[in-house]
Formats: structure tokens, C-alpha cells, sequence
């Protein structure tokens, strides 16, 4: 998929995963190019929120075959800190609350978690501090997020933009969005994508997993691709979630049944 | 007395010499020791002694020490808590040591002072007042201490008055050769309207194995209002017992927290009687038990009056072979109509051989009323680590986190930063 | 709750089961020894294993003591002053079919309301009657015979299968295990036996009334059911007794051993006499229950309803054994007048991933006290137990009392154990809402007790929670204005 020239972030081939017995991924294949955004569409249960735990790395998703290689080296082989080490990160479909661990101390501890396995010197409490209200006005989130803990009393709006606040923070070389526009209402969106759109540089990559093409109007994939009963079937440029908006995803289910 | 003897306890009840005691006093102290040669050793048939064994304490052989004893400054120094600007009282092995405490001057209408001071000042008043909490109800090592009972503090706070700079009362127990044992008595009562901070902190001084006996006993009066932080940090070589004998009268609040961190045997009992009408009690408690060490707490919450409120939250952390014991009960007696009661008791295991023992027990005689009790066992949920590496956390300082987080309920409580920081590093340490 | 108008006024409500049957018993004198123990098993033809198993447990009996850490007050009971047997006097050989039983019973059963007839096979329930000590009727034998299923009285396995008493007696609820078991052991009389073949579905609700009749009789049967692998039995038993001012003693033991994928269902109806509104008379229901999870995946569920007796003493409890078994206790208790209960349950995680739970809800009236006492223990080896606990205490009226006793023992990481309860009155706004809505109080009260009961109604067959809901609205309109 990548074009020739681009750096490879992210190299799946034939992935096959499972979650308890039940085969989800049946041979998957997908190639992230540096710089590119990819958007990844499919029906219910065609294996989008698998894809997205497999590359982060949950437990109870088994790979049983084909291999993920991630800026060169064998992702699979990484714990999920690891990972978000080398710089993956995952916006929860549905963040996790954290009672009692503040949001500033959770950040902080993540970010020189990060730069510490990188060699970076660690920031202090009142640099990160900084960093932290800069960030914050991008996202139009509120200062007392800061002493919040961590996703506890948020509504459902608050905990997306909290975890692309986290993104902006952690700035990651691979995003991958999982539903990240669910449960958003228009206004929450745009702040969202706006979010993310500021993001996006020739060094990032990210994957927008969704169910809907409302997303993408607001942020531009260079990729579509279309995910049904465990693989990519389809392929294509950003026409192609507007077809799937218009015809839905039957047609396609019935193409593949064909 | 026979069977104290068998278990060896009757170096314990050797004390420091207090000085001419008057007949009232002695009368107590006799009467402390025939009531414990009645009683058989605390067994684990007793209900409170059911998840508890006396048999480490009693293996260990402890002595009371005869002599003053008072240690090098520079010990005391690296006892004190960087950044808490308090009024210090400090006790050595039961004993209060003026030289060692502050000498700043507080408001004529607080009294504080040795037991022997207000013998000597006003010793009716010393009379009425020392065992008036406990009315009859000393469990076993409440009696062992009363029957020596030599020494120890007592405050004493005017009418109406608020006293903003906390006091701090430092219980240090350490000995030379011998393992001492302290039993130490704090009497604390606050005139109504009074309002105060109290810090009481248990720590140990040197290697030797120590064991503290402490009684306290608070009365508040109408609408007095008392915040008291209970911080046991002693060494894990001690054994520690603390009796707390709460009485309320009408509208007093008081509020309780208990931070268990130290101790190889630690056991505290919690005795709170709601007497008069509206009053509040707040009691919180965080234990964290390492490898090889019990913490054990008893709480008896009696609600006696009407429309009282008692809120008990004690949250526990256990890991290696750590072992914790959380035995609470609230009885609402058939005049406390509109009680309001809620206990909590939630605890996270971190090993295979943790072990806990809860026993939240609820007795409720009266119809009008709010009772509830919760209890949790259970390990960090694996989906908040994996969302903590997920955000490159590497998986040990992520359980370490989640601990925190979850003893944060309960440490947020305290009201000074320094001695939060304080606590927080020093359960930071005890994870690893 | 005074100053309600709902509650003014505390009424009487009669025992409705609270008549005596004439019938000649055959009553071995009150007292007990060895000799009397030797005549209970020689009556009943009992093999030889048998006689020394009841001496055997006598003898450790006279070694123990009444367990005294309930919160129950009640006079010193005189062993010697009970007869441990008696029987119709028709009876001795045991009934072969309807026709022979004493006309006389079968009204005492019609009173009742027992389903001994043949009507009952449309609701599908085979009955064994207990009546005092001597088991009277087991229909629809032939049904259960044809699937394989063994239904009878436990003197009549003692005789046809003495093996699978043998192996299975005791086995779960041993004669050392406390002093009314130990009693038991030495002294039953009768009971049910029931053993559901491998892989059997069980075609009928299986049910066993008991009537204590005899004054000054105790009351000792003893039940055993076992569930072969993959099979399934759903049972019910219902306890009355007539009216008497004398204190009579209950001291039953139920065991149960499901083996492989077995399940067992267990219900309880217990609406013994509670004495009367002065605390006279009633029955002591001191009963000692347990079932054991032995296979993996195995399930065995309590379900109590409990509305009689003037001191109930149980704890029906599940040993969770086998890998993935799973325990539970449903349970509503009623105490009114001077009713006292303490009653709960024991679930012992000793098998990897076994789950419990316990819902247990008690209505307290009058000078009613009520202790619910449970133990959840999660051995070290109970990887992945999970037990969830929920237990409510509603009063009425400011006299009574309730009181919750649990016990949570862990010693295992990867346990999740959650215990929840709460203890308050009737709600005034539910109260208000219903009233408003044109519900008397009677009924409004009625109505926000059952929903407070609903979840352990729902666990009951389907008969037998419209039963439950009827006695227990009787119950309350004893207790409410």
C-alpha cells in the first residue's frame, strides 16, 4: 500500500488472531506508509476493535498466525508498554476510569515512561505542567481535567477528547483511533478531528477505525479500506467510504458471498 | 493472674515508678489486675480474636522498661516530618518527655501535661476523667495497661476554643537491651464548642523488636469538633496494640484516620459510642501489609442516641505473605431512631499469599434507619493495568500507580501535604 | 414506624395449619440411650452398619456441647424429656399404595393442601409424606421408576439399597460436625432418599412435606440426594406442625452430593408452627444442610423460604469442590412476634473458577430478631473463584431487630469476592406512591415486601412462588395493621 519512496511504519502480513476459539482476523494484510492516514471501515463484528487490541497488545487476543512489523521490528514480540514505547498508541473505544490517580500524574508518568526507554531525560512537575495547558487549549478541555482522576465522572466526550489529549501529549509515530467518533455529537466531533488534524505530519501515521464515514468528512484519509469476516477486502481512496455511506455494506457482503 | 503468668506476660507488668500515687489510683490499678486474673488470654474462640493469634507477641517475651529512658537527639530529628509545622508532644515509652516536645506557649484554655503534672494540679479532675470513655468496656490489654498505668499525656481543650496549629503526639518506643514494651495512655477531650487537630504518629527508634500498649481515650463535648490522623509507621519488627475509646456527646464530629504501614503485628480496636443526638463520626482507615506482617482492626461503632451518622471506610492493600483482618461492627441501638450508618471495607491483593479476614457485621435494633455495609476482595482489574501500558508504563510501576491511586481515597484525607508526600513515599517503598 | 397509620395496630394472625390428627401412634417413651437407639434401628429393620453408625455417633454426641454463639435465646432444652420416635400405628410396614393409608391422614394432608392425588401428576410433583418420624406415601413411584430415578424413604434404602446409603451417609455432613447433626445421626427416624441415574433429567418436581403431629415428639428425618453425572433434580419440601403451647425440637440434616455436571435445585417452604404472639410454644428448627459440589461444573442451589418456627437455626451451604462448580443461596426469611432466626449460608471455594452467590433478604416485624450469618471462604487453591453477596434486612416496626453476621475469608489473589447489605425500613415514598396510586397500606406494604423478595421468588418453581407469595403476605398481615 505504501508508496514506493515511504518510509514503512507499520507491516501486517496474513495475521490471523483469535479470541478465545473464535478466529477473528483470517489473514489480514496491511501496509502503513509514514505520513499516512488510513481509515478502516467494516460492519459490525468484522474485526475492527481485534485489529486494534492485537497491535496494542491486550491479553485474551491470541495471533496464531502471520507477523506485525512495526518502524522494523517484530511488534508482536513487545509488551503493550513496549509498544506504546516505540511510539503506538491506542485512543480507547472505551477509555478506562481510574479512580483515585490523578490525570496530571498519570500523564507525566506515562510521558517519562517513554522517554526514559528512548534515553530522553525525564521532564519535570513544572515543564510537563506547561506542556500540559498548552495542550489542554488545543482540545478546548478545561484546566480542572488536571486534577481530575483519570476518566472518573467524565461523559462519554470527555473521556475521547481526554484520550486524544493523551495522544497530543505522548505524540506517537502510529495512532490508531478505535471508534474514537462514537457517541460524539457534532460539536464534540469537530473538536475532536481538529484535534487530530493537528497531528498529522509527514512522521505520523495513523489508523481511523470506524463504523461510520461522518468521521472522515472531517478528517481526510489517503487510505479506505473495508474490513469484513476478518480480512480487507476492499481497497481504495476516500470515494470509497463515501460509497460505502451511500450503499452501506451489504453489497459488499454480497460480493464476497458471490 | 495465673494465666498471664503462664504466657509470660508478667514483665509487663512491671512499670516505670510514676512517683506517690493517691488511693483512687492505686484502687484502679488493683482492680485492672483482678479483673485480668478472671479472664482467660484472648483465644481464638473469642469472636475478636477469632482471625488473631497472640502467639508471635507471646513467643517475642517483652519487658517493661523501670527507667526513663531518652534517646540522642539526632535519632529524634529523623523522626520528625520535613514541612509539618506542628505543636510536638512526644512520649517515650509511655512516657511524656517535655524536654523533647515544643515549649512554644498555646492558649491558656488548652491544658497538656504528663498524667503526673495534673496529679499534681488537678488531681478531681484527673479522677473523673481517666477511664470515663472506656465506661466498663476494656478489652484485655486495655486492662494490662490500666493495671500499670504510670504515666502518659493529656490534653484538655477550652471551651469554644479553636486551636488552628495541629498537635502533634509522637509515641516512641525503644530500649536498650531488652525489648520494652510501652504502654502508653493519651486522654483527650475537647469542652464544647472546641475545635482541634490531633496527629498522632507511632514510630520506633533502633533494630530491637518493640511492642507499644497504647490506650487513648477522647471525649468531645457538645459540638466539638476533633480531626484526629493515627499514622503507624513503626519498624516490621513491632508488635503493636492501640486501644481508641471514642465518646460523643450531642453534635461533636470527630474525624478518624487510621494509616496501618508498619508493625509485624499490628492490632488496633476502634471504640466509638455515639451518645448524643446528632452526632457525627468519620472513621477511614488505609492498612497496607507487606510479607510477614498482620494488620488487624476491630471497629465497635454503638449508635445510642437519635439521628447520629457514622461513616466507617477502610481501604487495604497485601502482598507477599501479608495478612489483614477487618472486623467491623455497628450496633444502632432501639433509641437511635434515624441512624445513619455506612461501612466500607474494600481490599486489593497483590500476591498468592496474601491472605484477609473481614467480618463487617451490622445489628440493628431500631426500625427508622440507613444502614449498609460493602466489602470487596479482588486483585488490580487486569484492563486498567493493560490501559497503563498501553500508555508505556512498564508493568510494575503501573501496579504501583493503581495502588496509589486506590489508597488515595483515603490518604487525600490528611489534611497536611508534607505528611501526605510523607505517606505516599513511604508506601511507595513498602510496594517496591 | 409509629405515627404510620400503616402499621397502627398489631394484629393477630392464627396458624393456619395449627391442628392435631387423632390418630394411635406407636410412641417409644421420651428419653434417650442406647437401648432406645438399638429399638429405633431394630423397628426398622436396619442393617447391621447402620445400628453402629447411630451408637457410634450417640457416644460422640454425649461429648459435645450446644452450640451456643447464635443470637437466639431460648431455655435450656431436656434431651431426656423428648420421645425420639413415633409412628401411626397402621403404618409399621409402610404403605404399598394410597388405599392403605389411614383415612384419617389423608384428611390431615387435604387440610394441608398436600398434593397426594392423582390430580397432582397434572402439576407434575411426586411427594413423599413425613409424618412425626415415619414416611407414608411416595407417589408416582412408577414414573420415576421407568427414568431410573429412586424415590423413596430413607429406612426403605436403607433396605433395598444399602451400598448407596452406605457410600453416600454422612459423607458431606458428618456425625462429628455439630451437636443437632450428632443428634441426628444417633436418633433419625426417617427421611427421603433420592438418587437421579447418570445423564437423567429428572421428570417430575420432587417434593417432601413434613408435619410434626405427636406432642413432645422430636422431630430427626434425614434426607440424602444424589445427582449422578449430568443429571438434574429440582426438590421441594414443605414443613408444618399443629399448634401446642410445648417447645418441640427439629433437628434435620440434608445432604447433597451432585457428581459431574450435575445439578441440584433445593427448596424450602418451612412454615412450622412459630408459637404464639407471647412467644409460647413453636417449633426449634434447628437444621443442619449442605451440599457438596463433588464434580466439576457441578451446581447445587438453595432456595428458602422461611416464615415458621419460633427459633430457626440453618445455614444450608455449599462445598464447591469440582473445577467451575457453582453454589448458590436464595433466601427470604420472615420472623414476626417473637419469632427469632439465624440463619445464612457457608460457600467454600475449594475447586478453580467455582462461583457463588447469595441473595438473602429479611423482613423483621414485631419483636422479631433476625441474624443473617454467612461465611464465604476462598482456599488458596480457588484460582478465579468469584462470589457475589447481597443481603438486605427490611424492618417494620420499631421492636424488632436484624443483624448481619458475615465472615469473608480470602487467600487467594485472583478471587473476587463482593458482599453488599443493607438494612432499613419500608421506604415512605415507595409507601406514599402506592397509596396515591389507590393501594391500601396492607396491600401497599404487601406489594414493596415482594418486591423486596422478587429475586428469590424467581429461583423458586413456578407453583410454589405463588405459594410463597400467599404465605408470605399472610405473614405480614399478622404483623401490620
Amino acid at each position: 500500500m505504501s508508496q514506493s519512496g515511504v518510509t514503512s511504519m507499520l507491516s501486517i502480513k496474513g495475521l490471523r488472531a483469535n479470541v478465545g476459539e473464535r478466529e477473528i482476523l483470517q489473514g489480514l494484510d496491511l501496509e502503513v506508509g509514514a505520513g499516512e492516514v488510513h481509515a478502516i471501515m467494516g460492519p459490525n463484528g468484522s474485526g475492527k476493535s481485534t485489529l486494534a487490541h492485537v497491535l496494542a497488545g491486550r491479553e485474551g487476543y491470541t495471533v496464531t498466525a502471520g507477523s506485525i512489523r512495526f518502524l522494523g521490528e517484530d511488534l508482536l514480540a513487545l509488551a503493550p508498554e513496549e509498544r506504546a514505547q516505540r511510539g503506538l498508541f491506542l485512543a480507547f473505544q472505551y477509555p478506562v476510569e481510574l479512580p483515585g490517580v490523578n490525570n496530571t500524574y498519570f500523564l507525566r508518568t506515562a510521558l517519562n515512561s517513554i522517554r526514559r526507554a528512548r534515553g530522553e531525560p525525564e521532564l519535570d512537575a513544572v515543564s510537563f505542567l506547561r506542556l500540559m495547558r498548552e495542550k489542554l487549549k488545543i482540545l478546548h478541555l478545561d484546566d480542572s481535567l488536571l486534577k481530575r482522576p483519570v476518566n472518573v465522572g467524565f461523559s462519554g466526550g470527555e473521556k475521547k477528547r481526554n484520550e486524544i489529549f493523551q495522544m497530543t501529549i505522548l505524540e506517537p509515530s502510529l495512532a490508531i483511533l478505535d471508534e474514537t467518533d462514537s457517541g460524539l455529537d457534532i460539536d464534540a466531533l469537530r473538536l475532536v478531528a481538529d484535534g487530530i488534524n493537528a497531528l498529522r505530519s509527514a512522521q505520523r501515521s495513523m489508523i481511523l477505525v470506524t463504523h461510520y464515514q461522518r468521521l472522515l468528512d472531517y478528517i481526510q484519509p489517503d487510505y479506505v479500506h473495508v474490513l469484513a469476516g476478518g480480512r480487507i477486502i476492499r481497497s481504495g481512496g476516500k470515494e470509497l467510504a463515501l460509497e460505502l455511506e451511500q450503499r452501506g455494506y451489504g453489497w459488499i457482503e454480497a460480493e464476497l458471498a458471490a | 493472674m495465673n494465666a498471664l503468668l503462664d504466657a509470660g506476660l508478667a514483665p509487663w507488668l512491671r512499670a516505670i515508678d510514676p512517683g506517690p500515687i493517691p488511693a483512687w489510683w492505686q484502687e484502679r490499678r488493683r482492680r485492672a489486675l483482678e479483673s485480668l486474673q478472671t479472664r482467660p488470654l484472648p483465644h481464638s474462640k473469642e469472636e475478636s480474636w477469632r482471625y488473631t493469634s497472640l502467639n508471635a507477641l507471646l513467643d517475642q517475651g517483652f519487658t517493661a522498661p523501670v527507667q526513663p529512658f531518652t534517646p540522642p537527639p539526632a535519632e529524634l530529628d529523623a523522626l520528625l516530618i520535613p514541612g509539618l509545622d506542628t505543636h510536638r508532644l512526644v512520649l517515650v515509652n509511655g512516657c511524656f518527655a517535655p524536654e523533647l516536645s515544643s515549649s512554644t506557649p498555646l492558649p491558656e484554655a488548652v491544658r497538656i501535661g504528663g498524667l503526673s503534672n495534673w496529679l499534681a494540679d488537678d488531681p478531681d479532675l484527673l479522677e473523673d476523667w481517666l477511664g470515663t470513655a472506656i465506661d466498663g468496656k476494656a478489652a484485655f490489654f486495655t486492662l494490662l495497661n490500666e493495671a500499670t498505668l504510670a504515666d502518659g499525656l493529656a490534653i484538655w481543650v477550652g471551651r469554644g476554643l479553636v486551636i488552628e496549629q495541629p498537635l502533634e503526639v509522637i509515641h516512641i518506643c525503644s530500649g536498650q537491651a531488652e525489648p520494652p514494651v510501652a504502654q502508653p495512655r493519651l486522654l483527650v477531650h475537647l469542652e464544647a464548642g472546641a475545635q482541634t487537630t490531633l496527629i498522632e504518629r507511632y514510630v520506633g527508634l533502633g533494630k530491637t523488636p518493640t511492642c507499644t500498649n497504647a490506650v487513648i481515650e477522647v471525649s468531645l463535648a457538645r459540638d466539638a469538633v476533633l480531626r484526629h490522623e493515627r499514622i503507624q509507621t513503626e519498624s516490621n519488627q513491632a508488635f503493636h496494640l492501640s486501644g481508641l475509646y471514642l465518646v460523643q456527646d450531642p453534635g461533636s464530629r470527630y474525624q478518624g484516620i487510621q494509616i496501618g504501614l508498619g508493625g509485624r503485628w499490628a492490632r488496633t480496636e476502634l471504640n466509638v459510642r455515639l451518645q448524643g443526638p446528632h452526632a457525627e463520626c468519620l472513621l477511614s482507615g488505609l492498612y497496607v501489609a507487606g510479607d510477614g506482617q498482620l494488620l488487624d482492626y476491630h471497629l465497635d461503632i454503638e449508635h445510642r442516641a437519635p439521628a447520629c451518622r457514622s461513616l466507617e471506610h477502610f481501604k487495604g492493600i497485601l502482598s507477599g505473605r501479608g495478612r489483614a483482618v477487618f472486623d467491623g461492627r455497628v450496633l444502632v441501638a432501639r433509641a437511635a431512631q434515624k441512624s445513619d450508618a455506612t461501612m466500607t471495607n474494600r481490599n486489593l491483593m497483590l500476591s498468592e499469599e496474601a491472605e484477609v479476614d473481614a467480618k463487617p457485621q451490622l445489628e440493628i435494633n431500631a426500625d427508622d434507619v440507613q444502614c449498609s455495609h460493602g466489602t470487596t476482595v479482588g486483585q488490580i482489574e487486569p484492563e486498567l493495568l493493560f490501559y497503563l501500558r498501553a500508555r508505556g508504563i512498564e508493568a510494575r510501576l503501573a501496579r504501583r500507580i493503581l495502588c496509589l491511586g486506590f489508597a488515595s481515597e483515603i490518604i487525600d484525607q490528611i489534611a497536611d501535604e508534607s505528611l501526605r508526600g510523607h505517606l505516599n513515599s513511604v508506601i511507595g517503598q513498602r510496594l517496591g | 414506624m409509629s405515627g404510620s397509620p400503616a402499621f397502627e395496630g398489631i394484629v393477630k394472625s392464627d396458624y393456619e395449619h395449627g391442628f392435631v390428627t387423632e390418630i394411635e401412634s406407636d410412641t417409644l417413651p421420651p428419653g434417650l440411650n442406647e437401648e432406645v437407639i438399638r429399638t429405633i434401628s431394630r423397628r426398622k429393620a436396619e442393617p447391621e452398619f447402620m445400628t453402629e453408625y447411630r451408637l457410634k455417633a450417640y457416644r460422640h454426641w454425649l461429648s459435645m456441647q450446644e452450640p451456643r454463639w447464635a443470637f437466639v435465646d431460648h431455655p435450656p432444652i431436656d434431651f431426656q424429656a423428648i420421645s425420639y420416635y413415633s409412628a401411626p400405628k397402621h403404618l409399621k410396614e409402610g404403605p404399598k399404595s394410597l388405599d392403605e393409608i389411614d383415612p384419617a391422614l389423608l384428611e390431615t394432608y387435604n387440610k394441608l393442601g398436600i398434593p397426594l392425588e392423582e390430580q397432582k401428576v397434572l402439576a407434575g410433583i411426586a411427594v413423599d409424606a413425613v409424618f412425626d418420624s415415619v414416611s407414608v406415601a411416595t407417589t408416582f413411584r412408577e414414573t420415576l421408576a421407568q427414568a431410573g430415578v429412586i424415590f423413596c424413604s430413607i429406612s426403605e434404602a436403607l433396605r433395598t439399597y444399602p451400598d448407596l446409603v452406605r457410600q453416600y451417609l454422612g459423607s458431606v455432613v458428618p456425625y462429628t460436625d455439630n451437636f443437632y447433626a450428632c443428634l441426628n445421626a444417633a436418633v433419625f427416624s426417617d427421611g427421603t432418599f433420592v438418587y437421579i441415574p447418570k445423564g437423567v433429567r429428572c421428570p417430575l418436581e420432587l417434593s417432601t412435606y413434613f408435619r410434626i403431629n405427636a406432642r413432645n415428639t422430636g422431630q430427626f428425618e434425614r434426607t440424602l440426594i444424589i445427582a449422578d453425572v449430568g443429571s438434574y433434580v429440582s426438590y421441594l419440601e414443605g414443613c408444618t406442625a399443629p399448634q401446642s403451647d410445648e417447645n418441640q425440637l427439629h433437628a434435620a440434616v440434608v445432604e447433597l452430593i451432585a457428581l459431574d455436571d450435575a445439578e441440584i435445585k433445593y427448596s424450602t417452604v418451612q412454615n412450622w408452627y412459630p408459637g404464639d404472639a407471647e412467644g409460647r410454644g413453636g417449633i426449634y428448627n434447628f437444621v443442619t444442610k449442605r451440599g457438596d459440589c463433588r464434580g466439576a461444573r457441578s451446581k447445587i442451589s438453595w432456595t428458602q423460604v422461611e416464615t415458621g418456627s419460633a427459633i430457626t437455626w440453618k445455614y444450608p451451604s455449599c462445598i464447591l469442590r469440582g473445577e467451575g462448580s457453582v453454589g448458590a443461596f436464595y433466601s427470604v426469611a420472615v420472623t414476626k412476634g417473637r419469632q427469632q432466626a439465624d440463619t445464612g449460608t457457608k460457600m467454600i471455594h475449594l475447586g478453580r473458577h467455582t462461583r457463588s452467590t447469595i441473595v438473602s433478604k429479611g423482613i423483621s416485624t414485631g419483636w422479631g430478631r433476625q441474624t443473617y450469618r454467612g461465611l464465604v471462604r476462598v482456599a488458596q487453591r480457588a484460582q478465579g473463584a468469584r462470589n457475589h453477596t447481597q443481603c438486605d434486612s427490611l424492618l417494620i416496626g420499631d421492636r424488632c431487630s436484624a443483624n448481619t453476621v458475615p465472615y469473608i475469608e480470602v487467600k487467594n489473589p485472583t478471587a473476587r469476592v463482593e458482599h453488599e447489605a443493607t438494612t432499613s425500613k419500608i421506604s415512605e415514598d415507595q409507601l406514599f406512591y402506592c397509596r396515591a396510586r389507590g393501594l391500601n397500606a396492607e396491600d401497599a406494604v404487601s406489594m414493596i415486601v415482594n418486591g423486596f423478595c422478587k429475586e428469590v421468588f424467581n429461583e423458586l418453581p413456578m407453583e410454589f412462588a405463588v405459594e410463597a407469595q400467599k404465605l408470605l403476605s399472610i405473614s405480614l398481615e399478622g404483623a401490620i395493621g
